[in-house]
């Protein structure tokens, strides 16, 4: 896996949608990047790769893949587990990577904290 | 709360206060105002399953969630998963019909006789509706329709925060336990809403002569200035959406409750 991941299509479309969307600058989003990196080192695949096992292309669109979405669903949880912090802390870096999934079209919810 | 204000605050209520039980009187005038709900032949159309969400096991709870209902299926501390009956109509119009016939309320000066029920309005009218998948389906769909929009008013009224969403029929059968003739509509979410009651704003509607036709189709329907300024002045229209403060409310409630804000 490349460390340089900032670049990729999957996450200059969530650059783009944070900026857009959400007035999430550019500096702000990429420190955002830096934790989608670390989740990427956990599951051994690059940004474009996990949004191309959540989503296919069928004729006008595309289609979210259930199995791809469930699957990172889970290592997103996994991914809070392994962080140090807070529950707020853990939570508020799963989301970044749930954010990264919502933004290239991979509908995801999530359960409010208890 | 007067009837024009329940209308114009009602808005689908996405977060809510997943901590805060919901009254069971509050749950029961939900359900009292879908059950007076205007209704063809007075057949029981709607029909509904309330459910606590912390009875449910966890496994019934996840087969009951979808990707679009995720999120509400876990804040909402009520769901009411409505159903409508196929049957309701071929079943409840001969009898009720009767019935309305006895207390005066379809009278001769209508037409209303019980040889006219039982030789013409069933055997022409509902079996025909009933034995045609379509417009069994429409008419049900249309009268359980009803039923809902006023459990939603009055959950409005009552204070609580609501919305309809979609979910798995054939789990929801499993889990609920329900008749066959059953067939599946919108579950309600009710709770407390952990956003302001204003939710955004009124939703963008097409203008009402956009929407509706005088005459015949292509002539709109033309409303008076006069007229939007009373329902303005009496909160049924209200200030429409977007809000200027509302991107921040949404990243606040979502922080309070550990969704994705951004």
């Amino acid at each position: 896996m490349t460390t340089d991941i900032e670049n990729t299509k999957t996450v200059q479309a969530w650059l783009k949608g944070l900026e857009d969307q959400s007035g999430v600058s550019r500096d702000e989003g990429l420190q955002r990047v830096a934790v989608l990196q670390d989740f990427c080192a956990l599951v051994d695949k690059e940004p474009d790769q996990i949004i191309a096992e959540c989503l296919r292309e069928v004729e006008g669109g595309k289609k979210i893949r259930a199995k791809g979405r469930r699957f990172y669903a889970d290592r997103i949880t996994e991914f809070e587990s392994s962080i140090g912090g807070g529950a707020g802390e853990k939570r508020q870096m799963g989301n970044y990577i749930r954010s990264f999934l919502i933004h290239n079209g991979v509908l995801l919810q999530t359960s409010p904290l208890s | 709360m007067e009837f024009k204000e329940v209308v114009g605050r009602r808005r689908s209520i996405r977060y809510f206060l997943p901590w805060r039980p919901v009254e069971r009187d509050k749950v029961q005038t939900i359900l009292e105002a879908a059950r007076l709900a205007s209704r063809a032949g007075n057949a029981d159309f709607a029909r509904a399953i309330v459910v606590e969400r912390d009875a449910l096991s966890k496994a019934d709870l996840a087969s009951l969630t979808l990707p679009v209902n995720a999120g509400m299926i876990e804040m909402a501390p009520i769901h009411i998963y409505w159903w409508g009956d196929l049957k309701a109509f071929a079943r409840d119009m001969p009898s009720r019909a009767a019935e309305q016939v006895d207390m005066g309320i379809l009278n001769i000066s209508h037409g209303w006789t019980h040889t006219f029920i039982n030789e013409v309005a069933y055997p022409q009218v509902v079996q025909a509706f009933s034995s045609d998948e379509v417009l069994c389906a429409k008419v049900t769909g249309c009268e359980a329709g009803l039923a809902i929009s006023q459990a939603l008013l009055a959950a409005v009224d009552e204070g609580l925060g609501t919305m309809l969403c979609t979910y798995p029929e054939e789990p929801a059968r499993q889990v609920l336990g329900v008749p066959d003739s059953w067939t599946s509509l919108w579950v309600q979410f009710v709770g407390y809403p952990a956003e302001s009651w204003e939710a955004g704003g009124q939703r963008p509607r097409p203008p009402l002569g956009e929407l509706f036709h005088e005459g015949k189709y292509g002539q709109p329907f033309r409303g008076t200035e006069e007229g939007a300024a009373r329902l303005r002045a009496e909160k049924m229209i209200q200030d429409p959406a977007p809000f200027s403060w509302r991107k921040e409310e949404v990243r606040a409630v979502s922080r309070m409750l550990g969704l994705p804000e951004e």
